[in-house]
């Protein structure tokens, strides 16, 4: 089984899991850039921690064999604070980069005016920049935070089927694919989604535009679920082919939108000299 | 220092061809700057092609190296010096002279034809005399490129481009072609570069077809004999030695003729001084066959822009470097792009890839007042490719040691890629302590230590204590130094014992 990722913020991760991932099948994963589990309070700190998404931590994954990208983006949350919103100034900067593959994480978190703006400027940078954008949904209030986010998208003028509307369940499924967006589900231990869920809507609507993420972070989560999700397909009757699909060529179709989806294996593992710092203990 | 010292033969003005360039060989000199006159070689005079032929028998019976130089005073017009330029309105007079000077310089087999702007007329506005001058420095380029051998076009104190850069821009005017180098007069950067003469060599290395030298004093265009200005010579030699300029280094003296074979004497016997040569030396340092271009240790941009013609990206680079002349600012979207629009194959330099060579050449392009600026922003925006293409290109832009904190971040990090690409060429400006550390940092990190540019002539005792402490700790793990470093530590401790 081949494994992509397409949402699964590493940087909170250890090399334990990047070894856990590399053997359970994940060769290329997106690192959507998003809060930090606490307040950032200026923009230099999004500085280092963009660079990180395009520097090291594609140098940590290239360890294991595993092609790393990012989406770059203020993310909803922090688009509230007065102290962050400069960043919007060095998003820009950023969506040029190779392994940049897309507009992200955007959308609403408590839904206020800041984000709504934050929302639309960055949709307007994914149209100019020619890249898809990925959208978060609401934890809270998430049926009318999903209907609203896609009423923005539209207005955007973005095309539909260049944008994910993520973290989505059995209540959000519908609204988005009727819209046309690639629908997004992060399968968590306990909360969002489960592997067992995850198979009944696929069997539900089928597995076109249909994009299965761990979305592990520095909470409780957990990066193996894709597999155990491709897994628990096979075990409900799915074909090999049907999981390939949602698991593998799904995810490179929406991100290779961006045409900056580099998936040759000459690179696989970037810039790996005979040792090297983690896998032998830093310098 | 492996360095070859000339003559020009404009400071032999009442001497013969023949007996200027016996006296030079006799004295142990190892080329001629030949300056076409009416007296020396007359372009213009019958005859030419068995002249020529002549000529390059007799140079190679000499042992004498050469370069050919177009700076006579009054063999165009008899009664205006240096006229017409290629700035006057007859320039076609000028470019016809430069286009026979590259046929004369291929059949001799010489290294560079050297020439200059000239003075821009008063009648022919600043925007005009531009246009012409490009222009004309093209069609001369084209003509020496067909023909192989480089043009090294001089800044001249008083002329229309005066300094090193003036010459940088006009490069960047043509497209930085390869064919086009820089002849670089040792005195006129005394006399008016900003920078220190190594300095100026150093970032004029990679583009050095020629070089002329003489003494002189800041402010005051007058060439004089070595002793009588304000220059220190041997580290001008030393950087010259140091830049990896293999071409001649000649005697530039064109108003010394009444005393020529005297003062070519004492200015050999001083020159080898200054270089710690010998001063009886009469072997001749040849210049090695079929090799024109001197070869440093870090191919020029031109060099790099020539490999890149074989990459196909629909002239993506071409228009890059047109607007980032035009307009440095588009750098910061350029420069990103480039790995995908050039790709990030190896281009037929060693230890070069495309994503990489394109991008030390778009920064090349930069005009220099924005270069330090621009390459900082780039690395601190750069993603990991973007940041190591910005420390391989620092040794090949005009930014002396100033970028030396660029190599500080990256050898902070831990990704093996940029703290490899720190210690290039361009770690020759770290201190003797952060150089140590990083070589030290490989070992720890397991990049192979070939990458470290100098290790051979740089590794010190205290490296190899650093080195042996790190042996005894892999000891007491039951672990073992990686052969390269194990191979340098014997090699400094055997060193140590003698």
């Amino acid at each position: 089984m081949r494994i992509f990722d397409p949402h699964v913020h590493m940087t909170s991760r250890t090399t334990d899991d990047y070894e856990a991932m590399a053997a359970a099948g994940v060769r290329a994963v997106v690192e959507p850039s998003f809060w930090l589990g606490q307040p950032r309070t200026s923009p230099g700190s999004f500085a280092d921690y963009f660079d990180a998404l395009i520097g090291w931590e594609p140098f940590r994954a290239g360890q294991f064999g595993i092609r790393h990208f990012a989406t770059i983006a203020l993310n909803p949350k922090e688009a509230n604070d007065p102290r962050c919103r400069e960043v919007l100034e060095l998003v820009p900067r950023y969506l040029d980069k190779d392994a940049v593959v897309a507009v992200g994480e955007i959308g609403y978190d408590s839904m206020t005016p800041q984000e709504d703006e934050a929302f639309a400027a960055q949709l307007g940078l994914a149209v100019e920049f020619d890249l898809p954008a990925l959208v978060h949904t609401p934890h809270r209030d998430k049926q009318r935070g999903t209907q609203r986010s896609l009423a923005v998208v539209r207005e955007s003028g973005i095309e539909p089927g260049r944008v994910v509307i993520d973290h989505l369940n059995e209540v959000t499924v519908e609204l988005v694919r009727d819209s046309g967006c690639w629908l997004g589900f992060s399968i968590y231990p306990d909360t969002k989604m489960s592997p067992p869920r995850m198979v009944e809507l696929l069997r539900r609507y089928g597995t076109e535009r249909m994009l299965v993420n761990s979305a592990a972070d520095w909470g409780r989560s957990d990066p193996l679920l894709t597999l155990r999700t491709g897994e628990a397909m096979l075990a409900a009757g799915f074909g090999e082919d049907d999981v390939d699909r949602v698991l593998w060529r799904n995810p490179v179709e929406f991100y290779g939108a961006s045409g900056k989806l580099d998936l040759s294996d000459d690179e696989a593992p970037a810039g790996e000299f005979a040792g090297n710092s983690i896998k032998r203990g830093g310098a | 220092m492996n360095l070859r010292f000339g003559y020009g033969t404009n400071g032999f003005a009442n001497h013969r061809l023949g007996d200027a360039l016996a006296v030079l060989a006799e004295q142990g000199y190892d080329g001629v700057a030949l300056t076409l006159d009416h007296h020396h070689l007359d372009p213009y005079a019958p005859g030419l092609a068995r002249r020529v032929s002549g000529l390059a028998t007799r140079l190679i019976e000499l042992g004498l190296s050469v370069v050919v130089e177009t700076g006579a005073r009054y063999l165009l017009d008899p009664r205006r010096k240096h006229a017409p330029t290629l700035l006057h309105d007859d320039r076609e007079v000028r470019l016809d002279f430069l286009l026979r000077a590259v046929s004369i310089a291929s059949d001799l087999g010489a290294e560079a034809v050297s020439c200059w702007s000239g003075v821009r007329p008063p009648s022919v506005d600043p925007q005009l005399a531009w246009d012409r001058l490009v222009d004309g420095c093209a069609r001369l380029t084209e003509a020496a490129s067909k023909a192989g051998v480089p043009v090294g076009f001089e800044p001249e104190p008083g002329m229309f481009v005066q300094d090193l850069a003036g010459w940088r821009t006009l490069h960047r005017a043509l497209g930085m072609p390869r064919a086009f180098g820089l002849t670089l007069d040792i005195g006129h950067c005394r006399c008016l570069e900003p920078e220190p003469i190594p300095e100026c060599i150093a970032t004029a290395a990679p583009y050095l077809v020629n070089v002329q030298i003489e003494d002189m004093r800041r402010g005051v265009h007058e060439h004089l004999e070595f002793g009588e200005g304000e220059i220190d010579f041997p580290p001008v030699l030393r950087a010259l030695s140091a830049a990896g300029y293999r071409g001649l280094i000649g005697v530039e003296l064109p108003r010394h003729s009444h005393a020529a074979p005297e003062v070519a004497r004492r200015s050999l016997a001083f020159l080898r001084k200054a270089a710690g040569q010998p001063i009886t030396a009469a072997a001749k340092t040849a210049a090695p066959p079929g090799q024109r271009r001197p070869s440093g240790t870090v191919p020029g941009p031109d060099v790099l822009r020539a490999a890149l013609a074989c990459v196909d990206d629909g002239g993506w680079l071409d228009e890059a470097l047109r607007r980032v002349a035009a307009d440095p600012s588009v750098i910061s979207r350029l420069f990103p792009a480039a790995a995908r629009r050039c790709g990030r194959g190896p281009v037929g330099v060693p230890g070069w890839t495309a994503d990489e060579a394109a991008r030390a050449v778009l920064l090349a392009t930069l005009p220099a007042e924005h270069t330090a600026g621009q390459a900082r922003a780039l690395y601190r925006h750069g993603d990991a490719a973007e940041k190591r293409a910005v420390l391989r290109a620092l040794p090949l832009l005009p930014l002396g040691p100033s970028a030396v904190e660029l190599l500080h971040d990256a050898i902070r990090t831990n990704d093996t890629r940029l703290v490899a690409a720190a210690l290039g060429p361009y770690a020759v400006h770290l201190d003797a302590a952060a150089w140590r550390q990083a070589v030290l940092k490989c070992v720890f990190m397991g990049i192979p230590l070939s990458v470290v540019d100098g290790l051979e002539h740089r590794a010190d005792a205290e490296l190899a204590a650093m080195l042996a402490g790190v042996a005894d700790e892999r000891d007491a793990a039951g672990r073992q130094l990686p052969a390269d470093a194990a191979a340098l530590l014997d090699r400094l401790t055997a060193e140590k014992g003698i």
